[in-house]
């Protein structure tokens, strides 16, 4: 166990800049998160605590150390790799003990340490096979087996559930979560799936062009997204954005949409106050819109709108509907709505956000 | 039923392979041929020369045994082939390694400077070569001849370790380093293992190449004691001796060829997919 400090951490590639200005603090025995779209350098990073990857700028501490210019083996890390990086040559207790090897343990502890990871990862039967003979969810647990073995103060993970297929990942989900419950180990995780980000840590760094957007806890991102670009990568289906301008008269404060408009509770006026005038962005997530048939909210902020998809999930419908322009997506119970159905829908406007149009900040 | 009719275009078809393979194994049955004649089916006073030899022997291939210029040659070969293999693998491995790990500016001109001795005809390129070497003393001895044979296996051993190396996941070395292996540590245990079914294939083809090479032999050797195979059946054939000896000392530089070869097909496609992880 460690904590991992980032300060100010920058990372160029001749001229062109791929991480700015990154500073993350990663406590003793903390899940963090890593995500965001593809190229956002969140891999980049994680390369850079392993030691992979020089630092251009900022200082990194692994520990109490500055480890800017620190071998990745003494580093005190592991990392499973996105290709598990499973030596073919080898067998699966040989990968497992290859780290124990080079650091000159005893043959009886080898051995011994060995045969826990095999235990602790289900890997018993499986000692004496090549890479090759394992399947996808075998080889991604020789990889786990492999980098615990050591017991780094910190494990690295790129995106090591990705080349799973749906089932597994969510078996192995679970299962790395029960490996940070057991180990406490400082753990680090990189990832572009955001479901993947909220089910598994403590804590999620939300990034986007090699800076950090936010971070916070996987209920703070979702609840209060400090911008457009989080509050529109977290959460899936994906929240509605639409175009407005807020307007003042005598007794309210009101977003002015093309066609309808909604009153802006007495909670959220304070922040949009100053804005009267001006166009802002207006998002809510699709749970908070709701097919009036079933809800006894106030008439107030409810507008008409015509069904245009619905996508049964089985356990809900997910809903297009269309008033005006305007599409919005959200989710009904099962079964009770068909397409061409003329409803109202609610808005649950204490749980909406406003951003900034200019600077995609919330207001 | 619809049989295929012979008409006349599968008629000239036919008679092109027939003509095609007569025009390649013609040579190769007349060497083996002559190779086992007895000394009346060669020598046969104006009478045609039988396709058949009267009574095959191997009395030529007894007397090559015993011939101590034949099993000097054969070894000389034998040594500046093995030679050229360590010197071009030794030098092409960490340079293809290099090469591909490092991508760097101008890595292309580079790679075209690596082939550039082979773009000249052998015969032209023989001459700097030659005169460097009597400079620096290297004419008339085993490790001259192995280093001008390196000097010509080199660009398709790089070219071979490239393709082999490219294959290998970068990730595994760096899961190396990560667990604890320094550069030198990885590269050994991991990079070279993997490797190795392909470098074997690019040891064999060096050894083919050294094997039957004649115009940088020739030049380094033939004014001194030392012969490989092909010197030496030159030498031979410049004192016009019987068809049958020439047969069986050609026989017998072709038959490593011929089974080399078959073996260098099987782990050419061993090293095609030596790499592949995940």
């Amino acid at each position: 166990m460690a904590e991992v400090k980032l300060q100010n951490i920058c990372k160029r590639y001749g001229r062109t800049e791929v991480i700015r200005d990154v500073s993350i603090h990663v406590k003793n025995g903390e899940f963090i998160t890593l995500v965001g779209p593809s190229g956002c350098g969140k891999t980049t990073i994680l390369r850079m605590i392993a030691g992979l990857e020089r630092i251009t700028s900022g200082s990194l501490y692994i520990g109490d150390v500055l480890s800017n210019d620190i071998p990745s083996k003494k580093r005190g890390i592991s990392m499973v790799f996105q290709s598990y990086a499973l030596f073919p040559h080898m067998t699966v207790s040989e990968n497992i003990a290859f780290g124990l090897k080079i650091k000159k343990y005893g043959r009886n502890e080898i051995l011994e340490r060995v045969k826990w990871a095999a235990d602790f990862l289900n890997l018993n039967e499986l000692e004496s096979r090549m890479p090759k003979e394992l399947s996808g969810g075998q080889r991604q647990r020789v990889a786990f087996a492999r980098a615990l073995v050591l017991e780094p103060d910190v494990l690295l993970l790129d995106e090591p559930l990705s080349n799973l297929d749906a089932k597994l990942r969510l078996k192995m989900r679970s299962e790395l979560k029960r490996i940070h419950r057991k180990l406490n180990t400082t753990i680090i995780y990189v990832t572009h799936d955001q479901v993947e980000a909220m089910s598994l840590s403590n804590r999620v760094v939300v990034m986007n062009k090699g800076v950090i957007a936010q971070t916070g806890s996987p209920l703070e991102v979702y609840n209060s997204p400090s911008d457009i670009f989080v509050a529109g990568f977290i959460g899936s289906p994906a929240m509605n954005f639409l175009n407005g301008i807020i307007i003042k008269d005598e007794a309210h404060l009101f977003i002015d949409f093309d066609g309808f408009k909604l009153i802006i509770p007495e909670e959220l006026r304070s922040n949009c106050e100053k804005y009267s005038g001006k166009e802002i962005i207006f998002g809510i997530r699709p749970e908070d819109i709701t097919d009036k048939r079933f809800s006894l909210n106030n008439e107030e902020n409810s507008i008409d709108a015509i069904i245009e998809v619905v996508e049964p999930l089985g356990d809900k419908d997910m809903i297009e509907a269309a008033t005006g322009d305007t599409v919005l997506t959200f989710t009904a119970d099962p079964g009770k709505t068909e397409s061409g159905m003329h409803i109202k829908i609610g808005f649950n406007m204490i749980k909406s956000h406003f951003f900034d149009k200019e600077t995609g900040k919330i207001l | 039923m619809n049989y295929r009719r012979f008409n006349g275009s599968r008629i000239i078809w036919i008679l092109c392979i027939a003509v095609m393979i007569l025009v390649v194994l013609a040579p190769v049955f007349v060497m083996f041929k002559y190779s086992i004649s007895d000394r009346a089916s060669v020598v046969t006073g104006g009478k045609p020369i039988p396709l058949w030899p009267y009574d095959p022997t191997l009395e030529q291939f007894r007397g090559l045994m015993s011939m101590e210029r034949f099993f000097n040659a054969f070894f000389v070969s034998l040594e500046i082939a093995l030679l050229s293999i360590i010197i071009s693998l030794i030098v092409g491995t960490p340079a293809a390694y290099a090469l591909v790990r490092y991508r760097f500016p101008g890595f292309m001109v580079l790679a075209m400077l690596l082939v550039s001795v082979r773009l000249f005809p052998d015969i032209v390129s023989v001459v700097p070569v030659v005169e460097i070497f009597i400079k620096t003393n290297l004419i008339n001895s085993v490790i001259g001849v192995a280093m001008a044979h390196s000097l010509l296996s080199m660009p398709y051993v790089i070219f071979i370790a490239m393709g082999i190396f490219e294959t290998i996941p970068k990730d595994l070395e760096e899961q190396a380093w990560i667990l604890g292996a320094g550069w030198l540590y990885g590269f050994t245990r991991i990079v070279l293992p993997v490797a190795l079914p392909g470098l074997a294939a690019a040891a064999i083809y060096v050894f083919l190449l050294s094997w039957d090479e004649f115009i940088f032999a020739y030049f380094l050797l033939a004014f001194g004691e030392l012969s490989t195979l092909p010197v030496l059946l030159q030498k031979i054939l410049s004192w016009t001796p019987q068809h049958n000896l020439i047969s069986a000392i050609s026989v017998m530089l072709s038959v490593p060829v011929i089974i080399f070869t078959f073996i260098v097909q099987k782990y050419m496609q061993a090293g095609a997919t030596a790499g592949a992880v995940k």
